[in-house]
C-alpha cells in the first residue's frame, strides 16, 4: 500500500463557485448504470462526464482520451496525473486512447503538456463531485472527508467510489472550449483544432508538492502485452473477406502513369490490379500472392521520365540559390543588431547546413480501411492524431467527418510525422476499399516508407555575434533558411487525385531564448516550399520530426556560442554562466558538469590536431529550454584522423522539467532519444539523384546500432515550483552541438555539417 | 503451387498449405495468427520479424517457410514454454528470464522491433550464458545477417535486460 495522503485534499469549492469556474454540478441519482454516450454521427459528447470516466462499481475506472500512446510513456502519465486528482491507485485506471468514436476530446499527441491537462481537470471536477456525493451518503462535512486509494472516510464511516455511483450515474457537465480537428486552409500547417476540445475552468487542482503517485517510477502498462505477443498492433488487424494490399508508386517523384503492368492470372490467380489517377495498387485475399504480384506488375508498369530534383550533393548550393524573400517569422530587430554588430569589438560568423533527414521507423506506414456502400468509412490507424486523420479522410473523400470512425492501435513510432494526422497509408487503404467494396490492409514496404514518406527538410543558416573587449557577445543574428516542415498531405489522396489539406511555406522559429545576458539578439526565419512541390506527387513533402526546428535551430545557436567560447579563450561552460540569469539553467548546468566531471577549460584541447596517426579524444556542452524543461548534453568523443571515424564515447545529460511524472521512464527516454539525436549527428541523410531518392533501405539510410552507443550517465533535477515540463521527447535537440563541439576540442576543427560521416570528417580535415 | 508443409511451431505440431518459397513470417502471421514477429524491412536488415529455428535466429522475411519444414520454430508467444521445457521445476505460466527481464528493465517504447530483440537475446545466451555488455552490443550489432535496429533507441536498455536475464538464468540453472 501506499502511504496515505497525510495532508487531505479538501474542497473549498462551493456550488456557487462550480457554476462561476465555467462548469456545473449535477449529481443525478435516477439514471442507470454510466455509459459513454454515443450521440449520432459517431462522435461522443465531450461535454459529460461519462464520455470521459466510468468509475465502475468495483472501484476501476475507465478513462478515455482521444490521444494516443507514442512510446515515450504517455499512457502511464495519464494514469498517474488522473490518479493522483482522484486519490485512486494507477493500477485501478484503464485507459482507451485515440478512437474518434469512444474518446471524447481529440487533439494531437505531440507531448504531457498538452495532453494530459484534460483528465487532470476531469479527474479534479469529478473528485469534488464525488466528495459531494460521500458527504450527502455519510452525512458528514465534505471539508471533514478523506480519500485513500477510491475510498472515502470521515466521522468514522467509510464508502468507496464504486459504492457511491452504484447503480447510478454521476451526472457531472464538463466545461469545454475548442472545435475539433478540421481541414483549415488558413492554417500553416492546413488543420485548425489541433488541440481538439479543451477542458475549461479551474477547478481545485492537488498542489504538486503534496503528490504521492505522480513522481514514482509507475510501470509502464503496456509492456507486458508487447512482450508476450498480446498486443494487438494496426498491422494485426484482419478482417472477413479483407484483402492485402501492395502499392506500386510512380518510378520518379514527377512521373504520372502511362499503362498498367499486366498481371498474370495463371501465376496470380486471385490477384487483382487497380488504379486511380496516379494511384495503383495490386490486392490479393493472400498475402504474399499480393506481394508477388505487386513486384511483377511493377516491372511492366510504365511511368513518363522526370529529373527535376537537385540531386543531394548540390542541395546546399540549391538552397543558397533560393530566392527567400521576405522572412516568415522574425524575433528582434535586425537594424538594432547590425548597428550592435558595427560597434563591437570584432565580429564571428559561419554558416551551418543539414541534409534532409527522416523519421524512418522500424515498421513501414500500415493501415487498414472498411468502407461500406453507405459511406462509412472505418480506418484502423496508428496515426498519433486520430481526429486530425479523421478530418484529413473526410475532406479526400468529401464526406462529413461523421462518416469515418478512426481506431487507433499501436505500432512503430512515429517521432512527428503523423502529428498533423497525414501522411501514412489510411487514405491508401480507404481508396482501395472503396474502388473493392471489400476490406483492405495496406501494407508500404520498407524501400517505399524510406522512399515516399514525408521528410524533415535540410537546410542552411547563417549566424554572426559580436564580441565585446572581453570576447562577451553583445549582439547575435542568427538566420535560418529551409523549405517548409508543415506538408500534412496522404500520398494515396495526392497520388489519387482527391482534395488535399494545403500547407504554407513557412519556417518557423522554435528556440526558447535564454542567454538574455546578450543585449541584442535577431532571429528570422525564411521558408519556402518543397522541392519539387510542382509535380503530380508534390515532391519532397517536408514534415515536423521529433524536436522540430528547435534541434535544427539549436544546432546553429549552440555550435556559435561554442565558436564564441573558443574564439574567447572561455571555457564553454563558464562562456555560457556568463551569458545567462536563468537560474534553473545554471542549476541544472552545473550539476550535469559535476556529473561529467567536467574541468574547465578553453577549447581546443591541449593535443588537438587535424592529422597524425592513432585517435584523440575532445568534449563539447550544449545546452536547450523547450516547453518549460532544460537540458544539458555534454559529449566526449574520440575522433580518428586517418579513417575520419567519430566514436561518441560517452554521453551525459542532464535535465530538469519541473516535476518528474516517472523517473524510470524519463531516464529510458533520455538515454533512447539521445540515442536518436547521436544517430542524426553522426550517419542520416536523405540521398536522392535527380528522379528519387535513393536512400531506399537500412544500408543507405545508416542510423546508430548497438555497438555505436556510448556509455550514457543521466541527471535528473525535479521541482515541486514549476509545474510540468516536457521530458519524453527532446533529448535528441542536444546532440549535435556537443559532438561539434567536442571534435572541434579534439581536432581544432569546427564542423558545421551534420552527419559527421568518415568521408566527410576526411574532407573537413584536409581543409 | 501450394505445398503440405508440417513444423513444430512454439512446442506443438502444425501442418499449413503454402507454395514453399512463401516467407516465413506471413505464414507465421497469417496462417498461425502468431503476430510476435513483425514485418519491418522483408530484406533482413533490421531484425524486427526474428524467430528461433532449431534454437538459432533466423530472419524469417527471408526465410522460405519450405526450407524449416519439419523443424522447431519458436516466436515470442513459445518463449514460455522453451523456458519451462528446461526447467522441470518452472511453474506453469512462468515467463521466459528474457521476457521478464524486458519487463523489469522497461525495455519497450513503441516496441515493434522487441520481439526480434527478444529473440537475439535468447539465442545470444544460448551460446553465452553470461556475457558482459561489450559482448552484448557486438552480438546485436555484427551477428549476421544485420543488425538488430531500434529507432526508438532503447539499446541502453536492451543491454540492462540482456544482462538481468542472464543473472537470473543462471541462478534457475544453479538451483
Amino acid at each position: 500500500m501506499r502511504t496515505p495522503i497525510e495532508a487531505p485534499i479538501t474542497s473549498t469549492l462551493s456550488r456557487r463557485g462550480f457554476v462561476r469556474a465555467g462548469g456545473a454540478l449535477f449529481v443525478s441519482l435516477a439514471l442507470p448504470a454510466q455509459q459513454a454516450q454515443a450521440p449520432a454521427g459517431n462522435s461522443v459528447d465531450p461535454t459529460q462526464l461519462p464520455s470521459w470516466l466510468e468509475i465502475r462499481a468495483d472501484n476501476t475506472i475507465l478513462a478515455r482520451t482521444g490521444r494516443t500512446e507514442t512510446g515515450t510513456g504517455m499512457s502511464a502519465f495519464y494514469a498517474q496525473t488522473l490518479a493522483e486528482e482522484l486519490n485512486v491507485r494507477p493500477e485501478s485506471i484503464t485507459l482507451i486512447l485515440g478512437d474518434t468514436d469512444r474518446t471524447p476530446d481529440g487533439g494531437y499527441s505531440a507531448g504531457f503538456l498538452t495532453g494530459a491537462l484534460n483528465l487532470r481537470k476531469v479527474g479534479a471536477y469529478t473528485y469534488q463531485a464525488l466528495l459531494t456525493l460521500a458527504s450527502a451518503q455519510l452525512v458528514v462535512p465534505v471539508t471533514e472527508l478523506t480519500v485513500t486509494n477510491g475510498l472515502v472516510s470521515g466521522g468514522g464511516k467509510q464508502v468507496s467510489y464504486g459504492q457511491l455511483v452504484q447503480g447510478q450515474q454521476l451526472d457531472l457537465k464538463i466545461p469545454i472550449s475548442g472545435t475539433p480537428a478540421r481541414v483549415d486552409a488558413t492554417a500553416g500547417n492546413g488543420l485548425s483544432g489541433l488541440d481538439g476540445y479543451v477542458v475549461t475552468g479551474d477547478p481545485p487542482m492537488k498542489p504538486i508538492s503534496q503528490y504521492r503517485i505522480v513522481g514514482q517510477s509507475y510501470p509502464m502498462p503496456g509492456i507486458p502485452a508487447k512482450v508476450t505477443g498480446r498486443t494487438k498492433w494496426s498491422c494485426d488487424v484482419k478482417l472477413p473477406g479483407m484483402l492485402h494490399a501492395r502499392m506500386i508508386r510512380p518510378a520518379t517523384l514527377g512521373s504520372t502513369l502511362i499503362s498498367l503492368g499486366t498481371l498474370d492470372k495463371q501465376r496470380f490467380p486471385t490477384a487483382q490490379v487497380l488504379r486511380k489517377n496516379n494511384l495503383v495498387a495490386v490486392v490479393s485475399p493472400d498475402e504474399w500472392e499480393a506481394i508477388s504480384a505487386a513486384r511483377a506488375v511493377a516491372n511492366t508498369t510504365k511511368w513518363t521520365a522526370w529529373a527535376g530534383l537537385p540531386g543531394s550533393d548540390n542541395l546546399t548550393a540549391t538552397l543558397r540559390a533560393v530566392n527567400w524573400g521576405a522572412p516568415c517569422e522574425t524575433h528582434g530587430n535586425a537594424g538594432t543588431v547590425a548597428t550592435a554588430l558595427a560597434g563591437a569589438a570584432r565580429t564571428i560568423s559561419a554558416s551551418y547546413e543539414q541534409p534532409y533527414v527522416r523519421h524512418a521507423p522500424m515498421g513501414p506506414y500500415v493501415a487498414v480501411a472498411d468502407v461500406k456502400p453507405d459511406g462509412a468509412v472505418t480506418v484502423w490507424t496508428h496515426s498519433s492524431h486520430s481526429q486530425g486523420l479523421r478530418a484529413q479522410l473526410a475532406h479526400a473523400l468529401s464526406v462529413p467527418v461523421d462518416k469515418v470512425v478512426v481506431r487507433w492501435l499501436d505500432q512503430a513510432g512515429q517521432y512527428g510525422r503523423t502529428t498533423f494526422g497525414g501522411d501514412g497509408a489510411e487514405a491508401d487503404a480507404v481508396i482501395l476499399s472503396q474502388l473493392t467494396g471489400k476490406p483492405v490492409r495496406v501494407q508500404w514496404t520498407l524501400q517505399e516508407d524510406l522512399a515516399w514518406s514525408t521528410v524533415s527538410p535540410g537546410w542552411v543558416a547563417d549566424i554572426k555575434a559580436g564580441l565585446d573587449a572581453n570576447g562577451r557577445i553583445v549582439a547575435m543574428q542568427n538566420d535560418s533558411y529551409m523549405p517548409k516542415q508543415m506538408d500534412a498531405r496522404l500520398l494515396g489522396a495526392i497520388l489519387a487525385g482527391l482534395p488535399c489539406s494545403t500547407s504554407k511555406p513557412s519556417n518557423f522559429l522554435a528556440l526558447e531564448w535564454v542567454y538574455d545576458r546578450i543585449p541584442a539578439v535577431c532571429q528570422r526565419g525564411f521558408g519556402m516550399t518543397n522541392l519539387a512541390a510542382e509535380t503530380p506527387a508534390g515532391g519532397l513533402r517536408g514534415n515536423i520530426m521529433r524536436t522540430p526546428g528547435q534541434r535544427q535551430q539549436n544546432f546553429v545557436l549552440e555550435g556559435l556560442i561554442n565558436e564564441a567560447a573558443a574564439s574567447a579563450g572561455a571555457d564553454p561552460i563558464q562562456y555560457r554562466l556568463d551569458h545567462t540569469t536563468d537560474q534553473r539553467l545554471i542549476d541544472v548546468l552545473k550539476a550535469t558538469a559535476k556529473a561529467a566531471d567536467w574541468e574547465p577549460r578553453p577549447s581546443p584541447g591541449p593535443g588537438a590536431r587535424k592529422s597524425g596517426p592513432g585517435t584523440l579524444t575532445g568534449r563539447g556542452v550544449n545546452i536547450m529550454r523547450r516547453s518549460n524543461a532544460y537540458w544539458v548534453g555534454i559529449a566526449e568523443i574520440a575522433v580518428t584522423p586517418e579513417t575520419g571515424a567519430v566514436q561518441v564515447s560517452k554521453f551525459t545529460i542532464g535535465l530538469e522539467c519541473g516535476k518528474i511524472i516517472n523517473p524510470r521512464q524519463l531516464d529510458r527516454c533520455m538515454k533512447s532519444g539521445l540515442i536518436m539525436g547521436l544517430s542524426e549527428t553522426l550517419k542520416e541523410e536523405v540521398t536522392f539523384d535527380k528522379e528519387r531518392v535513393t536512400s531506399t533501405d537500412w544500408s543507405t539510410y545508416r542510423i546508430l546500432t548497438m555497438a555505436e552507443m556510448p556509455e550514457i550517465r543521466t541527471v535528473q533535477i525535479s521541482r515541486d515550483d514549476q509545474g510540468f515540463g516536457t521530458g519524453g521527447e527532446a533529448a535528441n535537440g542536444i546532440c549535435a552541438p556537443a559532438v561539434a563541439a567536442a571534435f572541434f576540442d579534439a581536432t581544432g576543427v569546427h564542423p558545421r555539417r551534420i552527419p559527421l560521416t568518415p568521408a566527410y570528417v576526411m574532407r573537413l580535415l584536409k581543409t | 503451387m501450394a505445398t503440405k508443409l508440417a513444423f513444430t511451431v512454439n512446442g506443438a505440431p502444425r501442418a499449413i498449405a503454402a507454395p514453399p518459397q512463401t516467407p516465413l513470417l506471413y505464414v507465421l502471421r497469417n496462417e498461425l495468427n502468431l503476430t510476435g514477429p513483425r514485418f519491418g524491412c522483408g530484406v533482413a536488415q533490421c531484425g524486427a520479424c526474428a524467430v528461433l529455428v532449431d534454437g538459432h535466429e533466423v530472419r524469417s522475411c527471408v526465410t522460405p517457410a519450405g526450407s524449416v519444414n519439419g523443424k522447431h520454430i519458436t516466436t515470442i508467444e513459445g518463449l514460455p514454454a522453451l523456458w519451462a521445457a528446461g526447467q522441470p521445476s518452472a511453474q506453469t505460466g512462468t515467463l521466459h528470464p528474457v521476457q521478464q527481464a524486458w519487463i523489469d528493465e522497461q525495455v519497450p517504447q513503441c516496441g515493434y522491433c522487441q520481439s526480434g530483440m527478444m529473440i537475439a537475446a535468447v539465442d545470444l545466451l544460448s551460446k553465452n550464458p553470461n556475457p558482459t555488455a561489450a559482448q552484448v552490443k557486438d552480438a546485436f550489432t555484427n551477428t549476421p545477417p544485420s543488425p538488430h535496429l531500434c529507432r526508438c533507441g532503447t539499446y541502453a536498455a536492451i543491454v540492462d535486460a540482456v544482462l538481468l536475464a542472464a543473472r537470473t538464468m543462471s541462478t534457475g540453472k544453479a538451483g
